[in-house]
Parts: C-alpha cells; sequence; structure tokens
C-alpha cells in the first residue's frame, strides 16, 4: 500500500495474455480435484470417528432404558420391540470394559446405536442361534476386533434374569487335533469341534454377503428352529473393513448359564483368557 | 476458484483470513452434519447383515 506504483485493487486488471483461460481452466479443474481429495478424507474421519461420538451417546441411552426396563419388569413380553435393548453383551478378551447394549432388529438405525438381534432368530439362551449383528468400522465400532476372537473366548449375555455364557468354537484348522490341542485348557471346557448336523461349524468363517443361512437355527441348513437345536451365538460384521465385500463371522455355543444375583457376575468376567 | 474467491472477499488481509476460516468451517460442518449423514446410508460400506 505504501509503494507507489502498486494499483488499487481491481482499478486495474491485468492485461489478459492468451494462454490465459487455458490456464484458469486447468488450475480450476485442479483446484476441484484437490478439494474432492479433502472431502473424501473428510468422510473417512467422519465414518471413522465421528459417528463415535454420536452413537456413544444413543447406546448410553439405549442402556440406561434397558437398566430401567430391567429394575421395572412391566409383566413378561412374547417379542421385543425393534429398536429396544434386549441384552448386554460383555466379551471379556476386549478388555472388562467391553459391554454393548444389544438391540432388537437390525435396520441402519438400530445398529447406530449398537449391536443388533436379528429378529426371529433364537433369544439368548433359548435353543437355535442367537444372531447378532454389529458395525465395525464407526458407529461405535462394537465388533471391530472380531477377528481377533480365538476359540474358547467368552461372550457373555446378561437378559434381566439370567447370565448365558457362550464360547467361539474351534476354529477350522484347530478341529483336527481338538483332543489333544486346546481341548486341554481350562477355557475350553465344553467347547469342542460339532458333530452332526453341525459338523461344518467352526468358530470363524468369512461368507459372502447373501449368505443368510449362517444365522439359521442351525447354521448352514436353513430349515425349522426345533426344541432339540443346540444353543449357539452368531456374531456377523462387515469384512475386510471398510468393505461390505464380505461378512465375517463367528460362532459360538452356550457352555454355562447363572440365575443373576444382585452384585455379583459371573467367574467368566472376571478372568481373561490369554 | 479460491483465488477468485480470495479477490472477492472484502476487508484488509486479517478480515479475509477469518471470512476464510468461517467458510470452512460453514463447508466441513455442512459436510459433517447434513451431507455425510445423508450420503451414508445410500453408500454399502457399512453393511453388516446378512442377507
Amino acid at each position: 500500500m505504501a509503494h507507489a506504483l502498486s494499483p488499487a485493487r481491481g482499478s486495474l486488471p491485468p492485461p489478459r495474455r492468451r494462454g490465459d483461460t487455458t490456464r484458469t481452466a486447468i488450475r480450476g479443474v485442479g483446484e476441484l480435484l484437490l478439494t474432492a481429495g479433502m472431502v473424501v478424507l473428510l468422510f473417512v474421519c467422519y465414518e471413522a470417528y465421528v459417528t463415535d461420538w454420536s452413537s456413544a451417546a444413543k447406546q448410553r441411552e439405549a442402556t440406561a432404558q434397558l437398566e430401567d426396563a430391567w429394575r421395572n419388569p412391566r409383566g413378561p413380553v412374547d417379542r421385543p420391540i425393534e429398536g429396544a435393548g434386549i441384552a448386554k453383551m460383555y466379551i471379556p478378551s476386549f478388555g472388562s470394559d467391553f459391554v454393548f447394549t444389544v438391540l432388537e432388529g437390525t435396520g441402519q438405525d438400530t445398529l447406530a446405536v449398537g449391536p443388533g438381534h436379528y429378529q426371529g432368530t433364537a433369544l439368548p439362551g433359548q435353543p437355535g442361534n442367537f444372531a447378532v449383528a454389529g458395525h465395525r468400522v464407526g458407529k461405535g465400532s462394537p465388533f471391530n476386533s472380531l477377528d481377533l476372537l480365538s476359540s474358547c473366548d467368552a461372550i457373555v449375555v446378561e437378559t434381566v434374569e439370567r447370565w448365558f455364557v457362550y464360547r467361539v468354537l474351534p476354529l477350522r484348522q484347530e478341529s483336527i487335533d481338538w483332543a489333544r490341542g486346546k481341548a486341554t485348557q481350562p477355557q475350553c471346557h465344553g467347547v469342542g469341534p460339532l458333530t452332526g448336523r453341525y459338523a461344518d461349524v467352526v468358530g470363524k468363517t468369512i461368507v459372502l454377503p447373501a449368505q443368510t443361512e449362517v444365522i439359521a437355527a442351525v447354521p448352514g441348513q436353513p430349515g425349522q428352529p426345533g426344541q432339540r437345536d443346540m444353543a449357539l451365538i452368531t456374531l456377523t460384521t462387515c469384512h475386510p473393513p471398510f468393505s461390505a465385500r464380505q461378512r465375517l463371522i463367528v460362532h459360538g455355543i452356550l457352555v454355562a448359564q447363572y440365575e443373576k444375583i444382585a452384585g455379583q457376575r459371573p467367574a467368566e468376567l472376571l478372568t481373561v483368557s490369554a | 476458484m479460491y483465488s477468485w474467491i480470495w479477490q472477492h472477499l472484502p476487508g484488509s488481509r486479517a478480515m479475509r483470513v477469518l471470512q476464510t476460516l468461517i467458510l470452512v468451517a460453514t463447508v466441513v460442518t455442512l459436510l459433517l452434519l447434513v451431507v455425510f449423514p445423508w450420503v451414508e446410508p445410500r453408500l454399502p460400506f457399512n453393511e453388516v447383515t446378512t442377507g
């Protein structure tokens, strides 16, 4: 401004030269591409972090409502309401603070609050398959580390009256040598390769999105649930992370259940297997 | 595009920096609160269910 020769802004446009238009157009495209890149990066941050904040608040609210419903039971419910909390799920090998309220239904709005129970599949502890879907990335990412679960890891489900302890089934490569291998470890009591109708059910599988039979009462065999079915748990999430190409499936089997006693937690929640 | 916006912002350099920050914050807020929540269910990244 102090410089006598500098023209006042806008009063004297610089002389246009040939090529200016092209240069402006190319620069404009470049700027648009850079901007698009920044927007995509921001979207990744949104998916991975920002959705966690709102989901955490919703999950807290759902948990408070579930605990309130447990304290003031309104009589038996034959079918849970979609979107309402039905149980709490603990996975001690993910840390003693890993607890999520599982809600009824697997719609997008429900899954944004927490893991969702596939409607029509068994309820916790019932014969059949208690099937639960959860996000792997963002939205609280309850099933972020599902791929790290080992066989015999506990998945503890708390309902209004009972604790149910499920354990991850042997992995495919462990099944052959199970009796001499992992079966000797204390946390594997009650866990072993399944036989008969269940022979194909293993701890962890990766399937295509359309393979709904993994949540059937007898996984892999679509059909009517029966009273003689085993009590299983199935967790589903996306695979690989950030992708919808496949689904990661974890199957577990009910090994124990306890009546709830005020102030007491099952031993499975206190000892974390290595 | 950005130089055009910069040239058309009024005021001193400090004022223009301030306005730029406000503009960026507005765009980011709009993206995070309106655009992304709208676009997200239409993208397939977050399908975790079978079927």
